[in-house]
């Protein structure tokens, strides 16, 4: 009976997934959702390939997903990815049934999944990972998310015993998940950027989490990533079995070294996320036996979508358009802190606006008072514009983070905005926006390449 | 004048501490105590003006209440001798008696009100609020997993519209003397630039203009203005 109940959520959701396919839909969530309404264990009976690994976090799990199946199926392997489409429970099952025959056996040899933190409880008990990559974990949407240590708790708790764990040294907070799991950790040695006092709003891992002593920080990236110990009890962070040294982003390279030799690679991104990213793929491929030639061979030919940046030249300006997510300070914090350390004079417009919210409720923005703001008070930023139905919190956020009156313009309609900048030539604009209302951001694009050409013929 | 920021190096969730920022910015003659888990707390001495204490994680909520407890005579006797606290967020259910768990477990507290807070982390509760203390309206948000129950303890702000203590009542938070103590979490005194005023008279300086105050008061009213609006959503 189970059987047949699977069997017919199978062949109705590959159904779904063709008519939808047929009119150019990327069915990569509705499939799998009707499914499991079908056969609420479907992910139990789905074929799934032989060698599973999983990657989660909060940060990178998409740009380190799809380096995996790059290199891997450069190497030759039959990769089942979701790529294209979600990372919740229906994502999962959308990619598993695509990747099976009519009677449910998988055509691949080997899955590398995104898996969303909070999904974990509806996948790793029926998908279980042979590996599991944690890239960081991070605050994120104070509603959803709460706090990094409660999203912690939805992987601890779903993750098999027997599940290989890939961690990240420089996070107390990931790293510390599922203690008697078998694990490997990555790492990031100095780099010149490094502080040793946060100058971050959000720093969530302040005490020993052994003794609740003081945590001192040898090196701190961002925030709480970096390599602490505690003076009481002799806590440190866990030593990486492969890690990164060298790191020269003038030069785009580093040196990877474990175990069993060393690697020089060329830096995919000089963004330290990205080289973080990097160097989990890097850890994850040697864990699955590739060797660092292989790995740098697929690397060299890999590159990283920066979907979240794009600068182009119109008139004499360019304009920049950095992805800062929706109602998360960790997200603005990490966008500011590289905006503001562009060369040149910027103007900047601040568009994380949850248009959506405010259809139905009002933008919880506590999140504005954990971010850093701080950031964009520098000399080199001339003017900034805070758009939308919160235009008057962020000037009065600008404000207390010591940016200038004079600097601060308000907008409550978007494409208002671009009429408050100046485009003097050799400047930038940067437009910060949130996923909430991609047409609108472009509108506001179109209409910021449109005035900086007609500066640049007067 | 002295205000002591409690434990910030486990309580600091949620831009809670930005309050204490505020208070710096507006009244530049306090001095500003930070006190860690592992050092007596200043109010011990007597001469703290304002104790705060904000938001924080569920393990910290365990490490607060340790900290706590050998003084809980004397937070009883600052309370009752008027002493002005700041409590925010989860952190009010520092104070109350105890946190029981979906499981039936609970965390004691320092048991301080008769009041009983029920934790549900399957079940976050968000929503807008907006309240009354006594004459000023009180805009902000809450994002919890708990609900605190009984008639122990008289509410800080009268519900107009969201949850109280829990959805059921009227009165949110806890007040008594000037101990104040809200659910209402994030930027409390930033967003709510008459009740600061208040805090400030308590502290004071009635008379002196809150940091940056015309924009605050900007902010505050737009957001009186949407929060008033009946077909405002209040749930997230």
């Amino acid at each position: 009976m189970v059987r047949l109940r699977f069997i017919l959520a199978l062949w109705l959701s590959k159904c779904a997934r063709l008519a939808l396919r047929l009119v150019r839909r990327n069915a990569t969530y509705f499939p799998g959702f009707l499914a499991l309404r079908l056969c609420p264990d479907f992910l139990r009976y789905v074929g799934k390939p032989e060698k599973i690994i999983a990657v989660t976090g909060s940060n990178g799990k998409t740009t380190v997903s799809n380096l995996l199946c790059d290199v891997l199926a450069g190497k030759g392997y039959r990769v089942l990815g979701n790529r294209l489409g979600s990372n919740v429970a229906a994502g999962i099952a959308t990619s598993l049934l695509a990747g099976s025959t009519v009677f449910g056996k998988t055509q691949y040899e080997m899955a590398v999944l995104e898996v969303d933190e909070r999904s974990s409880k509806r996948i790793y008990p029926f998908v279980k990972p042979d590996y599991l990559i944690i890239t960081n974990l991070f605050r994120d949407s104070i509603m959803r998310n709460a706090h990094p240590q409660y999203i912690a708790g939805f992987i601890e708790e779903a993750v098999p015993e027997t599940t290989k764990l890939i961690l990240n040294a420089d996070d107390l907070i990931s790293s510390a998940i599922c203690p008697e799991n078998p694990r490997a950790h990555f790492g990031l040695g100095p780099m010149k950027t490094d502080v040793e006092t946060c100058v971050n709003l959000i720093n969530d891992v302040q005490i020993c989490p052994v003794c609740c002593g003081e945590l001192v920080y040898d090196y701190r990236r961002y925030h709480h990533i970096g390599k602490a110990h505690c003076r009481g009890c002799g806590f440190a962070s866990p030593q990486s079995e492969y890690f990164a040294r060298e790191i020269d982003t003038d030069a785009g390279t580093m040196t990877v070294a474990d175990k069993n030799g060393e690697m020089s690679y060329r830096l995919l991104s000089g963004s330290v996320f990205n080289i973080y990213n990097m160097v989990t793929v890097i850890a994850a491929l040697r864990e699955l036996g590739l060797s660092h030639a292989e790995i740098r061979q697929g690397l060299d030919t890999a590159s990283i979508v920066e979907t979240r940046y794009n600068a182009r030249k119109a008139g004499g300006v360019t304009i920049i358009m950095q992805m800062s997510k929706d109602k998360n300070a960790l997200a603005g914090s990490r966008a500011f802190d590289y905006i503001s350390g562009l060369p040149g004079r910027k103007e900047i417009i601040l568009m994380m606006n949850c248009a959506h919210d405010q259809q139905h409720w009002s933008e919880n923005t506590a999140w504005l008072y954990d971010c850093d703001f701080e950031f964009l008070n520098r000399e080199t930023i001339t003017r900034i514009v805070a758009t939308g139905p919160r235009a008057k919190d962020y000037c009065l956020r600008l404000l207390l983070a010591g940016v200038p009156e004079e600097k601060i313009r308000c907008a409550f309609h978007e494409l208002d905005a671009p009429d408050l900048l100046e485009y003097a030539e050799g400047s930038s604009i940067c437009l910060l926006y949130g996923t909430d209302v991609l047409a609108l951001v472009y509108k506001v694009q179109a209409k910021l390449e449109k005035l900086a050409q007609e500066a640049s013929v007067q | 004048m002295k205000i002591e920021v409690l434990y910030p190096e486990a309580c600091y969730l949620y831009g809670d501490l930005m309050n204490i920022e505020y208070l710096r910015r507006s009244l530049p003659q306090a001095e500003i105590i930070r006190t860690p888990l592992r050092a007596p707390p200043a109010f011990l001495n007597g001469d703290v003006d304002l104790v705060c204490l904000c938001s924080m994680t569920e393990r910290a909520q365990e490490l607060v209440t340790a900290a706590l407890r050998p003084h809980t005579k004397q937070i009883k006797a600052l309370i009752d001798g008027g002493t002005i606290f700041l409590v925010t967020g989860n952190a009010l259910e520092v104070f109350i008696r105890y946190i029981e768990n979906e499981d039936g477990s609970r965390m004691e507290a320092l048991g301080l009100f008769d009041l009983i807070a029920k934790r549900r982390m399957a079940d976050r509760y968000n929503s807008l609020y907006l309240g009354k203390f006594g004459e000023i309206d009180i805009v902000g948000f809450k994002s919890q997993f708990t609900h605190t129950y009984g008639d122990g303890a008289a509410g800080l702000f009268e519900t107009v519209r969201g949850a109280g203590r829990n959805p059921g009542v009227k009165p949110e938070g806890i007040r008594k003397n000037n101990f104040m103590a809200t659910y209402v979490l994030g930027p409390l005194l930033i967003l709510n630039p008459p009740f600061t005023r208040h805090i400030a008279g308590l502290l004071g300086a009635p008379e002196r203009p809150l940091a940056f105050e015309a924009a605050a008061m900007d902010s505050y009213l737009l957001r009186l203005k949407e929060f008033s609006d009946p077909r405002r959503g209040f749930d997230y």
